[in-house]
């Protein structure tokens, strides 16, 4: 045991021990925070689609899925898991192997991150390495290997740190999009990923499978823009529900995920029809843009919104753990390797409203994309939701202030941390917001 | 007479039946709509090389081709590159090929491609200038405006051929360059080509050179997507008006961009047979460049709901749509 711990760089000493008893609780306290916020969610929505049952049970990161993935990888499938939104999956998909996102989502183990790194830096990455200390999440302790994207300072040290526990291979990430270099240095990058996915798995990425991989994940972005579209007009389904099925992706089978989803639209359309709605249809449009919000314990501020008085209803947001997932389709001209390969990486690097990105106009693409959504999803008002230390969405906050000012939008800055104990005063503030918002609506 | 009259009406109006047919037939049967307009569009090309056929078995096609060249682009741009050239239509068709043996197209870097650019408009200007120089080196033996009207409009090299160079069809209506039986066969430019270069060259010498136009221009376009149109003279002509800052108004066709719906994700930007990257780069409104072609692949391949959109005299005529969804009103 000794002799492991002493080539790890970062991660101190923890016994047996007391790894067992720490993880036997958060597991227990993570299993019955799971079945509680599916509890609440079935209690908001009046009448919630029954095709969410499927998202329900997949959200259980204890249950059907890891079995699943578990049993791929005895029969030899691979599993790789990425930490951004940005790993090339068609990759990985294109070797037969499985993708997972692992960034956590618990509170617990944000706490025994702290060991490793001070508390100022961002949660999620003090979460990941805790659950990785404690092997608690299961698509973390499965995977393989993991692809790091060297996008924000938390992310590319978390990659470090992971290293002393699974292969970690970096992809450097350009910081301007659209330069050309940037674009060559990408693409390598991509390249260079394909040949190590190529040894780990042992299996050669070719046209073919590429392509049917790339076919795979475009049937995905359709499932998922048309649950969007669905959002856009009276609310049929309530925020959290349509945040899980899009979450439920990151480590769901993608074939299986696209086919439940299209079956969720479907209900969804004959629920229109029927005027079926979730909550009232005068309820206020609120939408999230900020640091990802992941399942199971980070589930707070959507709860709080849709079990606010008065209520609001989520129908959009701009979070790389939702919307920003799926939304842009990889697009190939020529389905030739090349072409195929520059498709994956503009459609990661180019497409990405990441703040980690900059340009000669500053990150416009972001405030393009939250100026469509708001006129699109005719949205009532947007939370501006930081971690606390996330330096890039929270310098970001004055420019998207400016800019939806000027379009008369409330925005609402709300840091917080992965903590509980702030529920009480983040729902005073979120209810007052929301509270103003109808204000608004009265006069 | 009258019988012949009625005949090429006939042929007319069979072709034009024929063409609608294939549209609705396009239109109906590919409902992948990324590759919808495509196809389309290879089935103008094919309608058009025959239109220009018919037309050049007429003497006054001269005539008529100009006007075409003239006046049209004024009010749509270079819709004629993208959709009627048949020289065009030759390139796609070696495109096709490289697609069907799977090799990787190459790109310009994109200064070559700008360079390129702004070359077609020297390239213009020395073939418009070329009978005066060799009227003043050779002087006929009076030499006032009619005469040099006449040198710009028919003299012994016809300048304003060049104009129509791109749109001779493979098999010409009249004496070609290579006979087979009685077919002649021919390719945009290598009449000129030829006609220049037997100035300096023996015979020998000239078939050579055309020849090696000719392989020149299959091999580029094998490697390189629609290579000529990014100096095609005939296609800076169809632009040099556009630029001009009275006729901004003119352009009646041509492709919008709404800057909050674009992710830029630089799909119009790779897709572009001609490596155009204003669509791409500039903010919104309308794309101002006289490289683009409408060849509209790019308003194609947008995945974002109505964020290119081609407008024709104020009225939005195409755009891009979700492709992923198959369309539902047909």
């Amino acid at each position: 045991m000794k002799s492991e711990s002493e080539h790890r760089k970062y991660v101190p000493e923890i016994s047996q021990k007391e790894i067992d008893e720490l993880r036997t609780t958060i597991k227990a306290a993570s299993q019955k925070i799971i079945a509680e916020n599916i509890e609440r969610m079935k209690k908001t929505a009046e009448n919630r689609p029954e095709e969410m049952q499927y998202f329900d049970d997949i959200a259980d990161f204890f249950g059907t899925r890891e079995k699943e993935i578990r049993e791929a990888k005895e029969n030899g499938k691979k599993v790789i898991g990425y930490m951004c939104l940005l790993a090339p999956t068609e990759l990985i998909l294109a070797a037969d192997a499985i993708p997972v996102r692992v960034n956590s989502g618990w509170y617990d183990t944000a706490k025994l991150g702290d060991r490793v790194v001070p508390v100022e830096v961002c949660p999620v990455v003090r979460s990941t390495i805790g659950a990785k200390m404690i092997g608690l999440s299961p698509y973390l302790e499965l995977s393989d290997a993991l692809i790091n994207l060297l996008t924000c300072d938390g992310i590319t040290k978390l990659g470090e740190i992971l290293s002393d526990y699974k292969p970690v291979w970096t992809m450097t990430i350009p910081r301007v999009k659209d330069s050309a270099q940037s674009l060559r240095l990408w693409n390598d990058e991509i390249k260079t990923t394909k040949s190590q996915i190529e040894t780990l798995t042992g299996n050669k990425i070719d046209r073919k499978k590429l392509r049917s991989a790339i076919e795979l994940t475009q049937k995905a972005t359709k499932a998922f823009r048309r649950l969007q579209e669905i959002r856009k007009g009276a609310p049929v389904i309530m925020g959290r529900d349509a945040m899980l099925v899009n979450q439920t992706y990151m480590w769901d089978d993608i074939k299986r995920w696209t086919e439940k989803t299209e079956a969720l639209c479907d209900e969804l359309e004959k629920r229109v029809q029927k005027k079926m709605w979730a909550c009232p249809p005068d309820t206020l449009r609120v939408m999230v843009t900020g640091t990802p919000m992941i399942w199971p314990d980070n589930w707070k501020l959507p709860t709080l919104i849709e079990e606010g008085t008065p209520q609001g209803v989520l129908v959009a947001d701009e979070l790389c753990s939702s919307e920003r997932l799926l939304y842009d389709p990889v697009g190939v001209d020529e389905w030739n390797m090349n072409d195929m390969y520059n498709a994956i990486g503009e459609r990661y690097l180019m497409a990405s409203t990441c703040p980690c990105f900059t340009s000669a106009d500053g990150n416009e693409d972001r405030i393009n994309w939250l100026l469509n959504k708001i006129k699109e999803w005719n949205i009532q008002g947007v939370i501006y939701y930081v971690h606390r230390g996330c330096m890039l969405y929270a310098m970001e906050y004055t420019r998207v202030k400016k800019v939806l000012d000027s379009i008369n939008v409330p925005v609402y800055y709300l840091d917080t941390e992965y903590t509980r104990e702030d529920v009480g005063q983040m729902k005073t503030r979120v209810e007052a917001f929301l509270e103003m918002l109808s204000a608004r609506i009265d006069i | 007479m009258l019988m012949e009259i009625l005949g090429e009406a006939l042929k007319l109006t069979v072709l034009t039946g024929l063409a609608i047919a294939g549209t609705l037939v396009i239109l109906l049967w590919k409902k992948n709509l990324a590759t919808k307009v495509t196809y389309l569009r290879f089935l103008i090309q094919l309608v058009s090389v025959v239109a220009f056929f018919y037309i050049f078995t007429y003497p006054i096609w001269q005539l008529f081709m100009l006007i075409v060249i003239l006046v049209l682009p004024l009010f749509i741009g270079r819709f004629f590159c993208g959709w009627l050239c048949p020289f065009a239509l030759y390139m796609d068709a070696i495109t096709l090929i490289r697609k069907a043996v799977k090799v990787r197209y190459r790109v310009l870097p994109d200064k070559l491609n700008k360079f390129l650019h702004n070359f077609r408009y020297v390239l213009l200007l020395f073939f418009l200038i070329i009978p005066f120089v060799l009227a003043v080196l050779n002087p006929p033996s009076t030499l006032d405006l009619s005469v040099l009207l006449a040198l710009l409009l028919a003299g012994p090299f016809e300048p304003l051929r060049i104009l129509v160079g791109p749109i001779i069809p493979l098999i010409v209506p009249w004496v070609g360059p290579l006979a087979i039986g009685n077919v002649y066969f021919s390719y945009p430019y290598v009449q000129e080509v030829i006609l220049y270069s037997e100035i300096v060259f023996s015979e020998t010498f000239v078939t050579i050179i055309a020849l090696i136009f000719v392989a020149l221009t299959v091999v580029g376009s094998f490697f390189v997507r629609r290579i000529w149109c990014r100096f095609c003279p005939t296609g800076s002509s169809l632009a040099v008006l556009n630029r001009f800052r009275g006729f901004k108004w003119a352009p009646a066709l041509h492709i919008d961009k709404n800057e909050e719906k674009c992710t830029k994700c630089g799909i119009c930007k790779r897709v572009c047979p001609v490596q155009v990257t204003e669509v791409y780069e500039q903010k919104g409104g309308k794309i101002d460049t006289s490289m683009c072609m409408l060849c509209m692949r790019c308003v194609e391949m947008c995945p974002y709901e109505g964020c290119l959109k081609v407008n024709l005299g104020g009225k939005t005529v195409f755009k891009s749509r979700n492709w992923l969804e198959p369309s539902t009103i047909e």
